[in-house]
Formats: structure tokens, sequence, C-alpha cells
């Protein structure tokens, strides 16, 4: 890539071909890694995701794009647990993934927040799930500490129902952080968020983990959020996905804060990345006969 | 999202002020309460135009008594009891009391079976696959065919009302609290799954708090269909209920009565709905947003 402006670009990444300097520790293992669903009526099986082999390190901010319907979704799901690889397999901290475990947490699009619990009860619902030997005092300090931290405090006894779009997704960023996990999943956490908000919460989210050191997974449709909060960002092609090309971004940070969008490094990459993901779009939004 | 800079709230910097009192307009007034007014004068209009109706002499009175014979009916029948030792009983209080009670206990045993029935059938697959069949064949069966059945197997007995009432009143306590588990939402169960919830866990803190709106308008279906179990079954046998008193008055040409007990099923019912419209509103806040 003769005009790759922002640091090395890795084109046609080959399983195996993990990008980890030699200090990093690997997080997340992904090697060869094959799975999807089971179309029942059909009696088929959908293939979501072909042979993904990724390494993600300690501390990384790795963000996934590529066209809806591409797996993503699939590949976080995958991580967390909640489905099975085919083929290939999974590591977290070095063991095979067997299923959802305290050292990782996931915020959803959706937000997923128990409609009959108030902000405080949702926040709290991971310890009552999972014992992670804190005692009462601990738990309750955490709670009161995260939801000061995603500046709820005062709508402890609302209900999701009560608060508006950006303030229930931050429900669902304290209810993922109050474990504090070692790695964040999140899947399209501010798609169904307005613009404003969106991006004053990137920022956030941004100088959370740079201070907490997490490793997060983070899905987008969004090439600007993408660029905004990404160490790596790995582009997924269209069914099966794939990994299409691995991207660094070499940008200052805090990012939110140094305003990268003006750099001209910012825009070649911007454009470079939708150049990749422009295909896979197409063939997303006019099927596969094009 | 970090304590020094709170910039994602936007607006929320300086709060004093934001809420102040208002007073209402008269217009508002009028748009709040105004259909409240309209609805007293609404049925004083109409009791007033039965009233003049049935007085002309244009219906024979044994059809259509007097507005003011029908209440003065419903006065004398809620506010006497019958003697002790009476074989039949003409007030109304002592059959509205037998009725209420037999529904109560119908209601109570449909949930104690109903509940716990859809529950299972939406959470296993092979009890749903065993029980399905014949849910559906009851549910769509006409209950008042039962009847004739059940007073041959139990005679006019209360027993045999009482069945009657549960067979009304359980199959949409079931439908319903099966629906529920079925349509649970997927995302809700992912993220307690995320959480580390256990298969039990699950159950008891996604799929039963989900569940509980569904459940509860199943019961408030079941009442519907309840009292129609009450008075089929008072009505083709036994000597006491409302059923009867209906019966008992149109034998006896007794219109005003009739049509007083007709008036008080009216009210009975439009309680009980009310009442499981407020606790569905109660336990599941978030619906009644939802759908209003």
């Amino acid at each position: 890539m003769a005009n790759s402006p922002a640091g090395t670009v890795r084109r046609d990444a080959a399983p195996g071909t993990s990008p980890a300097p030699a200090s990093a520790t690997p997080v997340i293992v992904s090697k060869g890694l094959t799975v999807g669903y089971k179309l029942h009526r059909e009696r088929k099986r959908l293939t979501a995701l072909r042979d993904i082999s990724l390494t993600v390190n300690a501390g990384e901010f790795v963000v996934l794009v590529g066209p809806s319907g591409c797996g993503k979704t699939t590949f976080i799901n995958a991580i967390a647990g909640l489905i099975e690889p085919w083929e290939g397999s999974i590591e977290v901290n070095g063991r095979p993934v067997t299923g959802p475990g305290p050292d990782r947490a996931m915020v959803f699009q959706d937000y997923a927040l128990m409609p009959w619990r108030t902000v405080e009860s949702n926040i709290r619902m991971p310890f009552e799930l999972q014992d992670l030997g804190l005692s009462r005092e601990e738990m309750d300090e955490r709670v009161r500490r995260y939801i000061d931290l995603v500046d709820l405090t005062g709508f402890e006894k609302s209900f999701p129902y009560e608060l508006s779009g950006g303030m229930k997704q931050r429900v669902g960023i304290a209810r993922a952080l109050v474990s504090e996990p070692d790695i964040l999943l999140a899947d399209e956490p501010f798609a169904a968020i307005d613009a404003m908000t969106r991006e004053a919460m990137q920022g956030e989210l941004e100088r959370f983990v740079a201070k907490t050191g997490q490793t997060v997974v983070f899905i987008t449709h969004s090439i600007d959020e993408a660029i905004t909060l990404g160490d790596r960002i790995v582009v997924v092609s269209y069914r099966p996905g794939r990994i299409k090309e691995v991207v660094d971004v070499d940008l200052p940070r805090p990012r939110f804060d140094h305003d990268v969008k003006s750099l001209p490094e910012y825009s070649a990459l911007r454009d470079h990345i939708w150049r990749l993901v422009k295909d896979e779009a197409l063939q997303s939004a006019y099927g596969d006969k094009r | 999202m970090s304590t020094e800079s709170k910039g994602i709230a936007v607006g929320e910097a300086d709060d004093s002020g934001r809420i102040q009192d208002a007073e209402w307009t008269a217009g508002e007034v009028w748009q709040r309460h105004g259909s409240k007014l309209v609805t007293v004068i609404n049925l004083a209009v109409f009791f007033c135009i039965w009233e003049l109706f049935a007085r002309s002499g244009a219906i024979n009175a044994i059809f259509l008594p007097a507005a003011s014979g029908m209440f003065s009916a419903l006065w004398d029948g809620l506010t006497t009891t019958s003697p002790p030792g009476a074989v039949i009983s003409g007030s109304i209080r002592d059959h509205l009391f037998y009725s209420l009670t037999n529904l109560s206990v119908g209601l109570a045993i449909a949930c104690v079976i109903g509940i716990p029935a859809g529950l299972l059938m939406g959470g296993n697959k092979y009890v749903e696959t065993v029980l399905s069949p014949y849910v559906w064949a009851l549910a769509s069966l006409p209950r008042i065919a039962l009847v004739p059945l059940f007073i041959l197997f139990l005679g006019f007995t209360v027993k045999m009302q009482v069945t009657i009432i549960v067979l009304s009143a359980v199959f949409p306590i079931i439908i319903n609290a099966w629906a529920g588990v079925k349509t649970t939402e997927q995302s809700l169960l992912s993220a307690a799954r995320v959480f580390g919830a256990s298969r039990y866990e699950l159950y008891l803190k996604v799929v039963l708090p989900y569940t509980l709106p569904f459940i509860i308008s199943g019961i408030q279906q079941g009442i519907g269909r309840g009292l129609i179990g009450v008075i089929i079954a008072e009505i083709f046998g036994g000597s006491k209920g409302l059923g009867f008193l209906i019966r008992r008055a149109a034998d006896t040409f007794d219109s005003a009565l009739m049509y007083a007990v007709l008036l008080v099923l009216v009210v009975v019912s439009l309680t009980l709905i009310q009442a499981t419209r407020s606790l569905e509103a109660y336990v599941a806040p978030w619906r009644r947003v939802n759908s209003v």
C-alpha cells in the first residue's frame, strides 16, 4: 500500500498472521474459526464466519467493520461463549472458550436491559449471577461508582423505559464494566444513539479504556467510529465472513481531544477503508447475484 | 464516562428552576376530566330515556321494566338478605356472594393448574408436544357443550359449577403463560447468559418476570370466561347464584329483578377486569408505556 497513510496495512491477512509485537500478551486468540447457524426448517447449515484467525493483545482496541449480515456479531458471540465453534478454536487468556465467564462482558446494540429492573438493579445484575468474591460493601461501592461514571447519579431508581436511548446504553455500559472484566465486547453499542450523543460517548469510552487498559472488541457500521476508536480495524467480507484486511490506525490519542478528523491521514485512512467495505456493502445491499 | 468530565449528560448541569408549578387552564381541566362528566351525563340521559320509554307503555313491562323499578329491585336485593331457614333466597346479595365465592375458588384452582402448566409447556419441548393437542382441543371446544356431561358426573352441585368455572378459565391462563415463555426476548436471555446466568437463573430472573404480565392478562381473560362459566353452570342447574336468580326472575316474570341482576353482572365484570388491568400496569409499567 504505497498510499497507505497511517502505519502498516496488511492485505489478505492469512490464517496465523496475527500482528502481535513480541512484547504483547495475546488475550483473545482465534485460529481458523469457522462457525455459523443451523437453519432447521431448510435443513441447512449457514456458515456465518469462515476461517477467522485473529489475535487480540492485552489492552488493544480492535474494531470490526463490515456490511450487515457478514458475521461480526457471530464472532463476538463466539468470544463471549454464547456459540460454539464448528471448526478451529477460540481461546481467551490461554483457555479455550467453553461458555461465558466473568473475564468477558458485553454491551448490546438494543441495550438488552431487563425492563422490570431499575437502573441500579440492572447494573447490579452481574453480581447476582456470578460470584466475584466481593463483599456486600464492595459491590455497593462499585455499583455506585459506575453509576457515577456513566453520569446516571439521580436516576438509580428509574426504569429503562423512562430513559432516553443514550441513557439506556450508559446503563448497558455500566453493567458491562461493573464486574471490571479484562475484555469488553461491544456489538454496535452506539448504533441506535443520535449523532451528537454518540460522539460524546465515543470520547468517554476511549478515555475510559485508555485508563483501565481493558481489551476491547468493538463492532460498528460506521467507518468514522472505527477510526476514532480502534487501534486496529478488521474489515470483514460479506457472506461468509472472512477477514479481508487488518488495518493499523496510528493516529494520536486521545483522538476525541486531538480532533483527528481534520488530519490528512484521517481522510486517507477513511478513504482506504471505505474502498474495502464498499464492494462488500454493495453485495450485502443487492444480494449475491449482482 | 469519566468523573472529571461529565460531558455526556448534556444540559443537566443546572437543574434549579427546571420544574415549576403550572396551573391547569380551563381547557386542560376539560381535557383531563371532561370525559368523566360526559359519561355521567350520558348514563343519566340513557336511564331517563329508558324510564320515559317504559312508562309510555310502548313495550310490555314484562319485557322492559321502568328503570326506576329496576333500581328499586336492585336496592332491595342488595340491602335485604333472606331470613334464616329459607329454602330459596330472593336476595341479590346472597346470590352474588355465592357466585363470587365460586368464581374465586374456580379462578384460584385455574391459576394453580394453569400457571405451572403454561410455564412448563413453554420451557420444556416434550411437555409442550405431549400437552399441546389436549390444550388446543379443550380450549377450542365451547365449554357450554361440556355442561351436560358434568351434570351427569357431578349432579347439580357446587363441584359441578366450580369444575365448569375452572375449565372456562384455565385455558387462557395456560396459553398466555406458554406464549410469554416462548416470546421472551432473545437479547435479554443472551445478556443474562453473558453475565453468568445458569439455566435455572435464566428461568428465574428473565423468563419468569418477562412472563408475569402475560400471566396477568391470561387471568384477566380467565375472569371473563370464568364469569360466563359461573352463569352458565347456575342457569343449567342448582338453586343458588346470580345465574339461578336470572332464571328464577324470568320464570316469575320479575323483569325488574332480572335487569337488576344483569346490571350487577356488568358492574362485577368491569370491576374485576379493571382490577387486573391496574395490577398489570403495576407489575409491568413498561408495557403500559408501549401500548398507550
